[in-house]
């Protein structure tokens, strides 16, 4: 899945475009001796495109940061941008612009019961405005039908099952298409066949509009897919993985200095055709005199280069070693021999080429550092 | 501010659904609210009867100008002058008729024949070939006031005075007279049943025969005008002519002289006034409890309208309209229940209650008001706080 349509999965790492961002952003319950921390220093960003799942034990603060980043709450220390916007800048008419562009899936539905399930999809839709009824009702009951609830487009919160709820309220959250999505647990109420249906829609909606989801949920199905896990305990995000194996290349690649040149599209094209691979402490990784086909980035771990038996350089991470060969034609001019456990990025030749064929400035900075080996 | 009262097909009509969907909310607040309309009301409606009464009598003489003594403060105090005193009045340009009228609110004990016992009453006397009043009954039966100690009487009396139960004769200060007739007019809150007599039998019954009509003093000058006579000019006339012993005011006026006592003087006036604050208050308190309640159950809906991007104009759109709808669903049945109590309060109270425009609009006004009011207060707390803290 990794690669399933990811054409500019290197894009939602592109600097200085998040969908959402928190810088420093503490917060705290309570007023005077009860008052009470629960969110410490927090810092994130959220690029465009990535399905990002926040984990936690209950109480690490996990919901409030969710209603922070969503202007549902005031900002008390800290900075956080949404869709370009920095939340604590904005009077009550610029929050009510922002919460328009953002679907929040409350934790507790929120349905209006007195409304049917498509009235209450039809309440987000109307906000978008210059609507005509028709438009509405196609969208709105495209959306319901999308999650299975093509039935129930006119049955009221109370006949609905939990489950169903739950779809209706995800439902106005996504009717709008927003670029943002925000959720809590938005799966807790659904039987498999439903979360599997919603968590597709997701990724859909990640990989083809480029749509930002932080998630908090507990859900493994959901966590399987997502991009990126963050974990909070006690109001720290303790832990900020990415999940997505194309992701973690382009997010090292961005830092190699060879590949920085690359547009994210050109980066993207290169992360998804490399392959990761380990080798064992002293395991030869090229050997001199061999044809050579393969490019190495080295991701973790040292190599030492020996040429005639002698070593005459060491690599460590972010650095790459076996463009020579794969330029010049000739075999491999040196041996590589692992130092530590390595864990290596590999491209196959005609990857190379290719990605060399598609970018200029890439051809020029291998060639630079290959004449500067030589 | 537009309130969307019916469903358009534009935007989803949140208020009439929120209004409608939730059964026992709707029975609560048109239940609630309704009884305080009603409170309300049937308050006014007393008023309003109390008034009504006072001016039952007024209303039914027939004359556009009314001369009474100098210092009578109301209608039923007995204040009389001398018939003399209306001597220069029939010669005053306009004037078509003076016709005296006797009246005794303190002299007159009947005897009641439900139970035998003696009541006072409010007699009215004069001369039966020229009846002072509009009543029909009145004007048909005067004739047969010619007769000796004949009297016609109220038959929507209070029952006790058993004016209404068919007998033929009874006792009038211990003389027997005969009852020849009724007519109906109603008691208010000063007497409890009125006699009406000749001036012959009046001076008779009144004096023991000593004294003749002629030479009694009289409460009333009831004038008519000539068609086409204008009341003020008239007025002055009059003023002019008579002694300054007396007042001359026009039937309107005397209608305010009465309406003044009785709302500014007596203590009746007051206490009726209170009842109306009273139910009012009482009933926009209810009001306010029941809408409060009402909108505190639904918080969390308007704060998930807010977190959505809904904007502090189109939350309270969406209160304020269905805290009108309330009032408005609440109002209209207890309106049509309000006509019934009226009815039977009158039945039973002897009590003439109207449903009036101005009542009407009064406590539709308040109630409405006051939904509205308790719309805010109990929104307050969504549109100052930040919607995940209402969730």
């Amino acid at each position: 899945m990794a690669d399933a349509g990811a054409r500019d999965l290197c894009e939602r790492l592109a600097p200085g475009q998040p969908l959402a961002r928190a810088e420093g952003v503490s917060f705290f319950y309570g007023e005077g001796e009860s008052r009470f921390q629960v969110l410490f220093d927090i810092g994130l960003e959220i690029p465009p495109g990535q399905l990002v799942v926040m984990t936690g034990p209950s109480g690490s603060g996990k919901t409030t940061l969710l209603t922070l980043i969503g202007a549902l709450r005031s900002l008390q220390e800290g900075r956080v941008e949404v869709l370009g916007h920095d939340l604590a800048g904005l009077d009550p008419a610029g929050l009510v612009r922002v919460r328009r562009e953002i679907g929040f899936i409350f934790q507790m539905h929120n349905l209006f019961e007195a409304l049917s399930a498509y009235e209450n999809v039809k309440m987000a839709l109307q906000l978008a405005g210059r609507r005509t009824a028709a438009d509405m009702r196609a969208r709105g009951v495209a959306m319901l039908d999308r999650l299975g609830l093509g039935a129930r487009i006119d049955q009221k919160p109370r006949a609905l099952s939990g489950g169903q709820r739950q779809r209706v309220a995800i439902a106005r959250a996504l009717a709008n298409r927003p670029k943002l999505i925000l959720a809590d647990e938005p799966t807790a109420a659904l039987d498999p066949d439903s979360t599997r249906n919603v968590v597709h829609l997701f990724k859909e909606l990640t990989v083809e509009e480029g749509t930002a989801i932080l998630m908090v949920t507990h859900d493994h199905r959901i966590i399987e897919l997502a991009d990126r896990l963050l974990h909070m305990v006690d109001g720290r995000i303790v832990s900020d993985i990415i999940l997505n194996d194309a992701l973690r290349i382009c997010e090292f690649l961005k830092d190699v200095d060879a590949f920085k040149a690359l547009t994210p599209n050109e980066l993207t094209h290169v992360a998804e055709r490399m392959k990761k691979r380990h080798y064992m402490t002293d395991e030869i990784v090229i050997r001199e005199g061999e044809t050579g086909h393969e490019l190495f980035l080295i991701s973790e771990g040292e190599v030492k280069v020996e040429r005639g038996g002698r070593e005459v350089a060491r690599l460590g991470s972010g650095e790459f070693f076996g463009e020579s060969a794969l330029l010049s034609g000739n075999p491999r001019n040196a041996t590589v021999v692992a130092m530590h456990p390595l864990e290596a990025y590999v491209l196959g030749e005609e990857d190379f080429h290719a990605a060399i064929a598609a970018s200029v400035s890439f051809r020029e900075q291998l060639r630079r550092v290959y004449f500067l080996r030589h | 501010m537009t309130i969307a009262i019916a469903p358009s097909t534009r935007s989803v009509p949140l208020a009439w659904r929120n209004l409608l969907s939730n059964k026992r909310r709707l029975a609560r607040a048109v239940a609630g609210i309704g009884f305080a309309v009603l409170l309300m009301l049937v308050q006014l409606g007393f008023k309003q009867g109390f008034f009504d009464a006072s001016l039952g009598v007024v209303r039914q003489l027939d004359g556009a100008i009314i001369v009474m003594h100098a210092t009578k403060y109301r209608f039923g105090s007995e204040d009389p002058f001398p018939r003399a005193d209306l001597a220069k009045a029939p010669n005053v340009a306009g004037v078509a008729s003076v016709t005296p009228l006797y009246a005794s609110w303190l002299h007159f004990f009947w005897k009641s024949p439900a139970d035998g016992k003696s009541y006072l009453v409010q007699v009215f006397a004069f001369d039966p070939d020229d009846p002072p009043f509009l009543l029909p009954a009145v004007r048909a039966d005067s004739a047969r006031l010619k007769a000796p100690d004949a009297v016609i009487v109220d038959r929507l009396a209070r029952p006790f005075l058993g004016m209404a139960s068919g007998a033929r004769a009874t006792e009038l200060n211990g003389h027997p007279v005969q009852i020849v007739g009724s007519f109906a007019l109603g008691p208010d809150f000063m007497s409890d049943g009125t006699v009406m007599m000749s001036a012959a039998s009046y001076a008779r019954l009144l004096t023991d025969n000593r004294a003749s009509a002629a030479s009694l003093p009289i409460e009333f000058g009831v004038i008519k005008l000539r068609p086409g006579s204008d009341v003020g000019a008239v007025e002055r006339g009059l003023r002019a002519a008579l002694p300054a012993g007396v007042r001359i005011l026009s039937k309107r006026q005397l209608e305010e002289f009465e309406t003044d006592f009785q709302a500014n003087l007596s203590s009746a006036g007051p206490i009726f006034w209170m009842g109306a604050l009273v139910g009012f208050i009482v009933g926009m308190l209810i009001s306010y409890q029941v809408i409060y309640t009402d909108l505190a159950d639904q918080l969390p809906q308007y704060a998930t309208l807010k977190g959505m991007g809904y904007n502090t104009f189109y939350l309270l759109r969406v209160v304020f309209a269905q805290a009108a709808l309330s009032a408005a669903a609440a109002y209209v049945p207890a309106w049509l229940l309000c006509l019934v109590v009226y009815r039977v309060i009158g039945d039973v109270a002897l009590l003439p209650l109207h449903m009036t425009a101005m009542q009407t609009l009064i406590s539709f006004a308040l109630t409405l008001g006051m939904c509205l009011l308790s719309a805010a207060f109990a929104i307050r707390r969504v549109v100052a706080l930040d919607p995940a803290e209402v969730f």
